[in-house]
């Protein structure tokens, strides 16, 4: 079919003022975050399950590739149509459909904006526990996609954890539900754990229903400063071996505390090798214990300790620590913020190991790399900072990149905790999951036999 | 260009902006909001062709730093837009209200379209219209036309602390220099009559204006808005108290481009009490009129308005602006209570 009356079909699905193949728009949903990217043919902002059906089916008929986005914030290029076709851009649906608290969940299309609905929740006394840095922007549907997770996962673990049901239209226009409203079902394959984390290669999510929990009465955060990132490795160890659960628990290096400062100076962190951030919640008695326990059992590896005195000291350093990952290139205004090789995740014990490889590769290619991230779960962010207008910089980033990716697969990591595969890392799946991707292809072709779903992306 | 795409490429292109752009919150697509243009922009410098929507993107864009004020890696997404539309109008590369923005400031010496005497708001005032003074008083186009009452009024305030103004007043540039257009005819006809004047301290009460002769007429210019310089001399205005309680609206370019928070707050609290807006000071959102958008995309605009009212407390007698322009959109935008400029309210503390 021609692209003219593909145009005028989609127009009849979803409206002409949903579907767009102006330059503009085409040029901006080129890319998300990443370096990854790839022109769109149409851009079409569906707002109901049946249209996105409509759209699927149509894509399927004419072998048309067809990619979905929510906020375009992804760090792996999970978002661009790398080969063409069609970018369905999932944001304007974006209603929270209903309130279930009694039954301790709710019903939300793909397109609303994390903090959007834990705005709605927090009046109730409920909230929706993943928290990424990109909570301000980022959508739920792309956060299920990616099973993205965030500063709390320490504690309360990855979107997968409170995905109870999905609605999702199939390659060939077929819209399913998995799951249920229980609590716990063991009714047939988790299907609803297969698409969650698949980053669009299977189906295309048009709702979702979602475990949420209740607000902690209280939260206190810990701040411990040390001579160097691995002794603050070691520390963490012991943290969480000793029987407290923080609700986060995050790695800020010195380069990265420099950035936090140079973004908003009075917040004054201490300029050390590096820092500790704990955050505990709970009850009032239950926090003030786990504070005093971290305390404890830091002392003897910190060179300080102290806590956030308030509401408004805690807000601000969280506020702060979230927009850390673009605020790096705040401290040379020569160089950028480039994410590539930013999202490992090793066992938890091999922390300060691999703090110890990051420091070596940082100096073999002579780019300062800064670290920070989610240690508590092993999930570390090394940015790094080139000069994009330099050739040379590029090559020794994708270098640094490549080997800290391969360092990480050797200790039994991952090349990605939570951002996702994408288009940026999946040529390292084969290393790191060895005869398991025959199995993902395996999946991929019975459930997308044309390969028309985000192709390109996750190795398959 | 080296500096052009360097403060293009400074955009990691995160999308924080995303959670704060007003047109992007009432459009939706991606190429209407500050990450969207960034990208258009970088397509424009590498010869991506600009048709309309590529001008709709970079046009869409009020200028109101609200992307820029929350940006972590500390890009600047109005300069851009501001420079590429600039890059596009010496290609003849504009919208319809690009061209006539600077088309009629140019030939009438107001972006307005009027081809009355510029200063028939001095009535009677002309009078105190002296040749020499420390300060002039600079009306703008809006304060001109659209408000002459208010502007006679501000001006008969201020001649005690020795005002005048210039007797040619044309358009400060403003609206050229959001839009891409060169103001400097505007900008020497201008600080010509200044220099006459002899003055060292420009007072505008309007924040574009203010902007514009703070930021592109030559430096060792004093400029100040009327509220700083009022919120200065409170003592001598003899000022009571009023029954009244009020919201103030931040002008994005007094505001969160200049700074200017606390001396419109002064004087609102002397003579009232204050509720803020939802958002206020640096995150105040914006009324949705700069940039040329009032003029190139009225619904939108409008829109825009409506939603910034919509963050108004629910019980104050009037909704208080700093500047002309804020005024009339939000005026658009049917608003619960009267919308006044801060002079307006002195003016009830006078009597």
């Amino acid at each position: 079919m021609q692209n003219t009356v593909l145009l005028e079909k989609l127009q009849e699905i979803a409206g002409k003022k949903r579907v767009s193949t102006s330059t503009a728009d085409l040029y901006c949903y080129s890319c998300d975050a990443s370096q990854i990217r790839g022109m769109p043919d149409f851009v079409i902002r569906p707002d109901t399950t049946k249209q996105v059906s409509e759209i699927v089916k149509l894509a399927y008929d004419n072998d048309i590739s067809i990619t979905a986005r929510g906020a375009g914030t992804g760090l792996a290029g999970g978002a661009v149509p790398v080969e063409g076709g069609i970018v369905l851009d999932m944001s304007a649906m974006n209603h929270l459909v209903e309130m279930d608290l009694d039954n301790l969940q709710v019903v939300v299309e793909p397109g609303i904006v994390q903090e959007k609905l834990n705005a709605e929740l927090e009046p109730y006394g409920f909230f929706f526990p993943p928290d990424p840095g990109s909570s301000a922007m980022c959508t739920l549907g792309g956060l299920i996609a990616n099973n993205g997770s965030g500063m709390r996962s320490v504690k309360y673990g990855t979107t997968r954890n409170y995905v109870l049901g999905l609605e999702v239209v199939l390659a060939d226009g077929t819209i399913i539900n998995t799951g249920s409203k229980t609590m716990k079902s063991v009714a047939g394959y988790s299907l609803t754990d297969l698409f969650v984390g698949s980053e669009g290669t299977l189906g295309i999510i048009t709702r979702a229903t979602l475990k949420v929990r209740a607000l902690p009465q209280e939260r206190s955060v810990l701040l411990a400063s040390f001579e160097d990132p691995e002794l603050a490795g070691k520390a963490v160890v012991k943290v969480l071996s000793s029987g407290i659960v923080p609700s986060a628990c995050e790695i800020l290096d010195s380069n990265i505390i420099q950035a936090i400062n140079a973004y908003d100076p009075h917040i004054g962190i201490p300029e050390v090798g590096a820092i500790l951030l704990f955050e505990v919640d709970g009850t009032e008695n239950s926090v003030r214990e786990g504070i005093e326990m971290i305390e404890d059992v830091c002392k003897s590896l910190a060179i300080d300790i102290k806590t956030a005195a308030n509401k408004e000291e805690r807000d601000e350093i969280w506020a702060a620590r979230r927009l850390v990952g673009a605020a790096v290139s705040r401290l040379d205004p020569m160089r950028t913020r480039v994410y590539v090789g930013e999202d490992i995740g090793v066992p938890i014990k091999e922390i300060p190991k691999m703090l110890h490889k990051v420091r070596e590769i940082s100096e073999e290619f002579d780019l300062p790399i800064m670290t920070y991230g989610h240690i508590g779960d092993g999930n570390l962010h090394t940015g790094m900072c080139i000069d994009v207008m330099e050739d040379g910089d590029w090559e020794k980033l994708n270098s640094a990149a490549d080997k800290i990716h391969h360092t990480a697969i050797n200790m039994g990591g991952t090349v990605t905790a939570e951002h996702g595969v994408g288009g940026a890392r999946s040529e390292y799946l084969e290393l790191e999951l060895g005869k398991a991707l025959d199995v993902m292809m395996i999946i991929k072709k019975a459930l997308d036999p044309k390969g028309i779903l985000n192709p390109g992306k996750m190795g398959v | 260009m080296d500096h052009d795409m360097r403060s293009i490429l400074k955009c990691v292109r995160c999308g924080t902006c995303r959670s704060v752009c007003p047109v992007f919150d009432v459009v939706g697509w991606e190429s209407a909001g500050a990450r969207g243009r960034m990208l258009v922009a970088h397509g424009v410098s590498m010869g991506l062709e600009a048709d309309k929507d590529v001008l709709d993107s970079l046009n869409m864009c009020t200028t109101c730093g609200l992307c820029e004020q929350l940006c972590p890696s500390g890009a600047a997404p109005p300069e851009v837009v501001e420079n590429t539309r600039h890059q596009l109008v010496l290609h003849g590369k504009m919208t319809d209200a690009q061209r006539e923005i600077a088309g009629r400031a140019n030939e009438l010496g107001n972006a307005l379209g009027e081809e009355k005497e510029r200063m028939d708001w001095l009535g009677e005032s002309a009078k105190d219209v002296t040749e020499k003074a420390d300060y002039v008083f600079f009306a703008g186009c809006l304060g001109s036309y659209r408000y002459p009452e208010l502007t006679k009024r501000t001006f008969d305030i201020l001649t005690k602390f020795g005002v005048t103004v210039l007797k040619e007043e044309v358009c400060c540039g403003s609206p050229l220099l959001r839009t891409g257009s060169d103001p400097s005819e505007l900008v020497s006809k201008n600080l010509e009559q200044i220099k006459k004047t002899g003055a060292h301290t420009i007072i505008t009460g309007c924040a574009g204006c203010f902007t514009a002769l703070k930021n592109d007429y030559p430096e060792d210019l004093k400029v100040v808005h009327v509220t700083e310089f009022l919120a200065e001399r409170l003592a001598e205005m003899d000022l009571k108290k009023l029954d009244l309680k009020v919201s103030y609206h931040d002008p994005c370019h007094l505001g969160r481009c200049n700074g200017v928070f606390d001396a419109p707050r002064g004087l609102i609290t002397a003579v009232s009490d204050l509720e803020e807006m939802e958002s206020n000071r640096e995150k105040a959102r914006c009324c949705g009129a700069g940039g040329g958008v009032l003029k190139g995309y009225p619904e939108l605009s409008l829109e825009l308005s409506k939603r910034r009212l919509e963050e108004m407390p629910e019980d104050v007698d009037y909704l208080i602006t700093a500047c002309p322009l804020c005024r009339t959109n939000l005026k658009r935008g049917e608003p619960k209570v009267e919308i006044l400029d801060i002079i307006d309210l002195l003016e009830m503390a006078m009597e």
